[in-house]
């Protein structure tokens, strides 16, 4: 598992992925991880099979029992499929997830986890001394759906948005902006379901002060094609995948 | 999953299956049990040895279907236990492969800790199942035993049905019923309790 320090401040972001012993029909993705001085928060952990090489790589950065918070931006299998086995190697854990999705995600075994459900309009979750804003992104791609804004790092974890799929031993930086976009335009017309629900997300991002985008799969943008992105997923139609 | 889970499951699913025909045949006797006390009655004094067996008869069936009725109960609780083993040694093996991927980081011991406590839950699993197969055995013995009561009783029917006249086929056929239905439960209840006994406490 590859590890990428994304932020180095008061508190710490790094990224994982590009695992090469990942299984060829396996989707890749990345993990990430907020490391403050005692607690470790995990975004969007991954799935079952990935658990063991995302785990030991964790132990690089914290131990067990400072692993404290979990985060999953939606239901889907590659996201949080993994809940069940960390909910066996956490004692004291709270997983923050959709309030919409809760009965659906203890399908993957939610016992000595505590679930804190995100209400829909989103919140503020704190980890130390660290505020992270929950931010709404309903519909991009799954229904109930958030993001997971740092104004410290100005880093934006956008789960689903700005998701690629790349080699095991691509760059984890976008690097050329306009050869980039065509691993992303199917993608994102066939799984964002809606312009309008599109619309509301850009105009709220639009807003924050981004360094860095981050996507649960393939590069992360930053500098420059954090607006470049967004200027070229305000221009495109989606839900015309089919 | 691994070839000792996976015969584990099949164990466990194969009592319901097989407990679910005794249940079937258990109440087929019963049903004999009504009819031999029809016949019997119209016999009158030429079955009178025929009706105390059928009060018995009709007794053991209850029971059969009291007994298995708890053990479906017993074998849910089991099922329940195999999945929960599985979960828990499907944990264990994953975090020995941490501990081995995380061989060099800062924090690698750190995994010990949730690797012995997955290790006593699984173990802990394994000895309950063990403990409950040995109770269900136990409950499984009891209804080889009300079968074979049962086959004696359609041993004695038969010399009953014998000095009942025109009666005779009737009840002979009540006879042969009980047997062979006896017969059923006690070959079901034998299946599972060779599927169970790999399992048991030694
Ligand atoms: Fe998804």
């Amino acid at each position: 598992m590859k590890m990428t320090k994304i932020y180095e401040g008061a508190h710490q972001w790094v990224m994982f992925g590009r695992d090469e012993n990942k299984p060829d029909n396996i989707i890749d993705s990345n993990q990430y991880i907020v490391r403050t001085a005692n607690k470790c928060l995990l975004l969007e952990p991954g799935g079952t099979e990935l658990f063991a090489p995302m785990m030991a790589a964790v132990l690089h950065h914290a131990p067990v029992d400072q692993i404290t918070d979990l985060f999953a931006s939606h239901q889907d299998p590659d996201v949080i499929s993994s809940l069940g086995l960390w909910d066996q190697a956490l004692s004291n854990a709270k997983l923050h997830a959709p309030a919409l999705w809760e009965g659906y995600i203890r399908n993957f075994g939610c016992e000595s986890i505590e679930y804190v459900p995100i209400p829909d309009n989103g919140e503020t979750i704190k980890i130390e001394s660290v505020e992270l804003q929950i931010i709404p992104a309903h519909y991009l791609h799954s229904p109930c759906n958030f993001h997971v804004y740092d104004p410290q790092a100005k880093i934006l974890m956008c789960g689903s948005v700005g998701s690629a799929f790349e080699a095991a031993n691509a760059p984890v930086f976008v690097e050329r902006f306009d050869v980039h976009v065509e691993k992303m335009r199917a993608y994102h017309q066939r799984m964002m379901p809606s312009n309008q629900a599109k619309r509301a997300w850009i105009d709220r991002v639009r807003n924050l002060d981004i360094d860095i985008l981050a996507p649960q799969h393939g590069r992360m943008f930053k500098g420059d094609d954090v607006k470049r992105f967004l200027d070229w997923f305000d221009s495109l139609q989606v839900g015309t995948g089919v | 999953m691994n070839s000792q889970t996976k015969s584990q499951f099949i164990a466990v699913a194969s009592i319901t299956s097989e407990l679910s025909a005794v249940m079937v045949v258990a109440k087929e006797i019963s049903l004999a049990a009504a009819n031999a006390k029809a016949i019997a009655f119209r016999a009158g004094d030429k079955a009178k040895g025929f009706q105390p067996i059928t009060d018995f008869i009709n007794e053991l069936a209850k029971e059969t279907i009291e007994l298995v009725t708890n053990i479906n109960v017993y074998a849910l609780l089991l099922y329940r236990l195999t999945v929960n083993e599985y979960r828990r040694t499907a944990a264990y093996n994953r975090f020995e492969q941490v501990a081995k991927l995380a061989i060099g980081a800062r924090y690698a011991d750190s995994m010990q800790e949730p690797i012995s406590h997955a290790r006593t839950m699984m173990q802990d699993c394994q000895r309950q199942f063990k403990r409950d197969v040995t109770q269900l055995l136990g409950q499984l013995e009891a209804v080889m035993h009300h079968a074979r009561a049962a086959r004696v009783i359609a041993a004695n029917s038969r010399i009953e049905a014998s000095q009942a006249g025109e009666y005779l086929q009737s009840l002979q056929a009540v006879a042969e019923s009980v047997d062979k239905a006896a017969h059923t439960i006690h070959d079901n209840v034998q299946r599972c309790r060779i599927a169970l006994s790999i399992y048991r406490n030694s």
